[in-house]
């Protein structure tokens, strides 16, 4: 198992997660020639987008464009008007 | 935690006056009726596949749930409105009780799903996924790429904007097929404790094609073409359902589930046209030509109620203080909304006939309320003529869907069958929507939580 960590831009204060050596490895091999300096800094912005999608809410799940299709097919399935 | 396995079909719209009443053409369906326990399930409040399926598998009403339909104000805006969807539901489902408890769950289509969400095992969404592609459909992630390698794109939904009735028929075929085809890869592909799909194409098939079977249809003509298609489609249908029911493995318990049942529809009210006739909605112009309630030019500032349609109808009130230019005064609320819904009782059909309109509260109907209820519920002549929210027809009654092609209704009894080889359940015994997560838990031997107010289906 690896070590590393999790940080933001503006976050002082960090803390370690563990991960498979594998998956570190493959990270590491990943980011190569990429903006990410670090498996860590990597990892968090995946988990942050993770995260800010997870936490999304119901209201704003659709696009306006996909909720406009999706309004068409349920009123044509009768369920709105 | 035990051993067992279920296997839930779920078959949305499935009412017993088919699965029942016609079970000697489905033999599948048959043969688990007469070893197991069945009955009618009595749907939810309203009986509308969102949210009757998340309340049969989260064990709780639409009130705690928060979830009143397809769509929901956001707040008490006049135009602002928001499609349910899974990210909606914050109740503990069935899948994760088993999770929990360490177990796995594979889910075809129960809705809401989509946006897909994590859970302990496979999950793809449903019908309310958008069309287009890039989409993420699956969780895992990855089971999109699996299943499409193997069977091409899965099939969400049908069309459902067209009078093609024939080309109807062949997608809501397809759309099974393809249902079929991945599932009979799935269940024996990946590992499961419970195992639940929703097939919507029972839903499609009805409402397209309920006018060519019912006689007491009003448009049903006697010798059509289409007399069989529904109970054609079953039987293709019950066939599939056998063969997933051999690879589910002879201990599987297999419980047949619908979400509501269907009825003829006797026509659509036009609830907003009524508003206006009566006082109650005002308009600065009376539209001449079919129109939407969004694009209705309403006058807010006299305005006290205005309504939506669908299977049932959701009453607004326009209430000081809540509402932006709300109208009633909040002290007047109550005296209000009875007026209203005295004159709603008393409405008749086009020939003058009584109906058997139901009119709910949320605030008293509900033990809990969540979200955004509406002031009244309506049931138009018990849901035979469904609520349309469109005005502008020149008549009040029509007799046809205002929004597409459409001959049926959500009737409130849909069925229950469960075979269970290792209890012995059998006979005959009514049940209510509630009570299938606590009867699922109980076979997994799994706690059911007090909270929940259904009961273990026992004969």
């Amino acid at each position: 198992m690896a070590f590393w960590y999790i940080k933001s831009g503006m976050d002082k204060e960090f803390t370690t997660v563990t991960i498979p050596t594998s998956l570190h490895k493959k990270i590491e091999e990943f980011i190569k020639g990429t903006e990410y300096r670090s498996v860590s800094s990597y990892a968090a912005k995946v988990l942050r987008d993770s995260l800010s999608k997870a936490e999304q809410p119901a209201t704003e799940v659709f696009s306006k464009d996909e909720e406009e299709k999706v309004k068409e097919r349920l009123k044509a399935l009768g369920y709105i008007d | 935690m035990n051993d067992r396995k279920v296997l839930v079909v779920g078959l949305d719209c499935a009412p017993p006056e088919i699965v029942f009443d016609r079970r000697d053409e489905l033999p599948v369906l048959k043969g688990l009726l007469e070893k197991g326990l069945w009955g009618k399930l009595r749907s939810s409040d309203p009986p509308i596949t969102i949210p009757a399926w998340m309340v049969m598998t989260t064990g709780a009403d639409p009130g705690r749930l928060g979830l009143y339909g397809f769509r929901h104000r956001k707040g008490y805006s006049y135009d602002q409105m928001w499609i349910a969807n899974s990210k909606a539901v914050h109740e503990k489902k069935l899948w994760d009780y088993i999770g929990e408890a360490g177990g796995t769950s594979t889910l075809v289509s129960v809705p809401p799903s989509y946006p897909p969400y994590p859970v302990a095992g496979n999950l793809i969404s449903c019908f309310i996924t958008p069309p287009g592609p890039g989409k993420e459909t699956t969780y895992p992630a990855g089971l999109k790429a699996e299943i499409e390698e193997r069977f091409g794109p899965y099939i969400f939904d049908v069309v459902f904007r067209t009078e093609d009735r024939d080309q109807i028929l062949r997608e809501i075929y397809a759309m099974t097929e393809k249902r079929f085809e991945v599932m009979d890869w799935l269940i024996t592909a990946k590992p499961w404790n419970l195992f639940m799909f929703v097939e919507i194409g029972v839903d499609r098939v009805h409402h397209a094609f309920w006018k060519y079977m019912d006689h007491d249809h009003h448009l049903y003509e006697a010798g059509n073409r289409f007399e069989n298609a529904i109970i054609d489609y079953y039987k293709f249908l019950d066939a599939k359902i056998g063969r997933l029911i051999e690879k589910a493995g002879a201990d599987t318990a297999v419980l047949v589930v619908s979400d509501h049942g269907a009825k003829r529809m006797k026509g659509a009210f036009c609830v907003n046209e009524w508003l206006i006739d009566k006082g109650w909605l005002v308009v600065k112009e009376r539209p001449s030509k079919p129109t939407s309630i969004d694009d209705l030019p309403i006058d807010w500032d006299k305005t006290r109620a205005w309504a939506w349609g669908g299977y049932y109808a959701r009453v607004f009130l326009n209430v000081e203080g809540r509402e932006p230019k709300g109208l009633i005064p909040a002290e007047d609320y109550e005296k209000v909304r009875d007026e209203l819904l005295a004159e709603i009782e008393a409405i008749h059909g086009p020939a003058g006939e009584a109906w058997a309109t139901k009119v709910i509260k949320p605030q008293e109907y509900y033990e809990d309320l969540e979200g955004e209820y509406p002031d009244l519920m309506v049931y138009f002549d018990d849901l035979y003529w469904r609520s349309a929210g469109t005005l502008g027809h020149g008549t009040m009654f029509l007799p046809e869907n205002d929004t597409g092609p459409d001959d049926a209704v959500h009737a409130q009894y849909g069925i229950y069958i469960l075979h269970d080889p290792k209890s012995g359940r059998t006979g005959r015994r009514d049940g209510d929507i509630l009570d299938i997560t606590p009867t699922v838990l109980d076979i997994m031997g799994l706690p059911v939580p007090e909270r929940l107010k259904g009961r273990v289906l026992r004969p």
